[in-house]
């Protein structure tokens, strides 16, 4: 192609070649994206707005389905226990995990060592180690008879009481996740220049007064980031309460992915169950935007 | 002395919180491998047995009789794959979006971003409607293209961060030389890759081993069951059989935890999206 010809068709000329390519390489990567999160995102939004019995998409129903959910019982009983249990879960699990950072801070040997014990409650599958906590707190195992009898309590089943149950899951929470919460705190530790540390206390700030004065300030956006991870975690927990309880006794512990599971694949309301996926999925943004703007209104991130 | 007698104690103390907090984590597992290994009527006896006084691993035996060998064939073939793909989709994707300016190119950072912010629990029943409609549900196949979908994005973000501390002039340099653009990825700037390349391939190969809830929903037939999934069934089959049911928890378990202790400087660097330190 002559140059002349090139310079005469300014669309060709804006074309760069560079630009093509970059783009040829990411072009993998979002079709992936568009066909296997995006596309399913908006086939499922057109069920939740058709009547659907098993896969026959029936007539278009419009928000109907979004009512008939809002109007379960059984769905706003999951929303009642995800918030509770999400509430539990994160404001212990965050608490566990920053003191233990702070405790494990510093790079000994014990620390290391610590910090990879904490760990391996995390790096096992979620299934499994909510079928190990089943298996320890079950009446089979034994070992709950052995550490309630000092209390008189001889024949207690903690999964098949409603108060108890719930702590149990809010347990299974907390021995997973806290090493999650610690890791990334830490890596915000991490970075607070040691010199800070230094010249408080040559100034005479005491540990407690450096920790809320210093440490607290400068963590504020891994804590920030830390919250989001674990709450968008806890509020959509469908392994632990399918493992450990099975969302019993009597749906006191069915949180509202399970409840989404259920409607899913036992009922096989797909349009119901979509419905109640978007308006979780909504749920979540609101409190996604609230927990940002908490943390705004506290100072600049 | 006063001084001296506080180190001891602090000492002391630390040792008694780090007992405490190991045995916290480590208690569910040591005791469900220690139930694994006992007989059956041993299991149920009163007082419990923490360390057995006699191991058999009959519940093992159990476990090949069932199909075991194939379900962790399935796990191994559906997250071997998984790295594969995601590793060569997303390190060519990391390294566009580190090395060129083009138009598109914030959106697409938006794009990786927002996939990684949404929960994968909210994703099933969308997921699971439209891989019913093109017929991909109970196939190996079908594991693998949702878990390269959810796992990209992080591997980008990773292998952009990495890829970002290569300098450019070392691209230049084996371009000047004569390679083409996709040569000098592949023979200069992907083997400087390892850490990266190591980092995010933990981090996807541990997710599509550990995965119980998508896989729980996609499949149903039992030779394309991966392991966590035959687990899960296992609970409905054996009931209070534990030993058998303890027996394939610890199948799955224990090569993740022998891998994470291999390599866990990677594996935090994974957990916190990127800056790995070579």
């Amino acid at each position: 192609m002559s140059l002349a010809l090139l310079l005469h068709s300014p669309r060709r000329l804006r074309f760069n070649p560079t630009e093509g390519f970059a783009l040829a390489l990411v072009v993998p990567a979002l079709a992936m994206e568009a066909m296997f999160v995006f596309a399913p995102l908006v086939v499922g939004f057109w069920f939740s707005l058709h009547d659907v019995r098993y896969f026959n998409v029936g007539r278009f129903v419009g928000w109907d389905n979004y009512l008939a959910v809002l109007n379960s019982q059984l769905v706003v009983n999951s929303m009642i226990v995800t918030a509770t249990f999400a509430a539990l879960s994160l404001v212990i699990t965050f608490s566990i995990g920053l003191s233990l950072a702070l405790y494990l801070e510093r790079d000994s040997r014990s620390a290391v060592l610590m910090r990879t014990i904490v760990l391996v409650p995390y790096v096992v599958s979620m299934l499994v180690g909510s079928l190990l906590l089943k298996w320890l707190l079950s009446q089979d195992s034994g070992v709950t008879q052995a550490l309630l009898l000092p209390f008189g309590v001889s024949d207690f089943s903690i999964l098949s009481d409603p108060k108890s149950a719930m702590g149990a899951l809010v347990f299974n929470a907390i021995w997973r996740d806290s090493a999650f919460a610690m890791i990334l705190l830490l890596a915000g530790l991490k970075s607070i220049p040691r010199e800070l540390h230094l010249a408080a206390r040559v100034d005479g700030a005491s540990a407690w007064y450096r920790f809320k004065r210093l440490t607290l300030p400068m963590l504020k956006l891994p804590i920030l980031i830390t919250l989001i991870r674990l709450l968008m975690h806890f509020a959509n927990s469908l392994t632990y309460p399918l493992i450990l309880t099975a969302g019993g006794p009597m749906a006191t512990t069915e949180t509202t992915t399970l409840r989404i599971f259920r409607l899913g694949f036992s009922d096989y309301m797909l349009g119901r169950a979509n419905a109640l996926t978007f308006l979780t999925f909504i749920l979540n943004v609101v409190l996604l935007i609230a927990l940002v703007r908490v943390f705004q209104k506290n100072g600049k991130l | 002395m006063h001084y001296r007698r506080e180190i001891v104690l602090r000492k002391l103390l630390s040792f008694c919180v780090n007992v405490f907090i190991a045995v916290v984590a480590l208690a569910p597992i040591v005791w469900g491998l220690s139930t694994s290994l006992k007989p059956t009527q041993k299991i149920l006896s009163l007082p419990p047995e923490i360390i057995p006084s006699e191991i058999t691993f009959v519940h093992y035996r159990t476990l090949i009789a069932q199909n075991m060998l194939t379900y962790v064939g399935n796990s191994m073939i559906v997250s071997l794959v998984t790295v594969m793909l995601c590793l060569t989709i997303g390190t060519v994707a990391a390294y566009s979006l580190s090395r060129f300016e083009f138009k598109g190119r914030s959106l697409v950072l938006l794009i990786i971003i927002a996939v990684m912010s949404i929960p994968i629990a909210s994703l099933i029943v969308p997921s699971y409607t439209l891989m019913a409609s093109i017929g991909l549900t109970d196939k190996l196949v079908g594991l693998i293209v949702l878990y390269t979908a959810y796992q990209l994005p992080i591997v980008i973000w990773i292998m952009y961060a990495y890829i970002g501390t290569i300098p450019r002039e070392i691209d230049n340099a084996a371009m000047i030389d004569g390679y083409s653009r996709l040569a000098s990825l592949r023979k200069v700037v992907l083997p400087l890759c390892g850490p990266g390349l190591i980092a995010s391939g933990l981090f996807v190969l541990t997710f599509a081993w550990n995965d119980f809830v998508v896989a729980a929903v996609m499949i149903t037939s039992d030779s394309v069951k991966t392991l966590p999934v035959a687990i899960y069934s296992f609970l409905g089959y054996f009931g209070r059989e534990w030993g058998p049911l303890l027996a394939s928890s610890m199948v799955s378990i224990i090569p993740v935890i022998a891998i994470f202790i291999l390599f866990q400087r990677y594996f935090l660097s994974g957990m916190t999206g990127g800056s790995v330190k070579g």
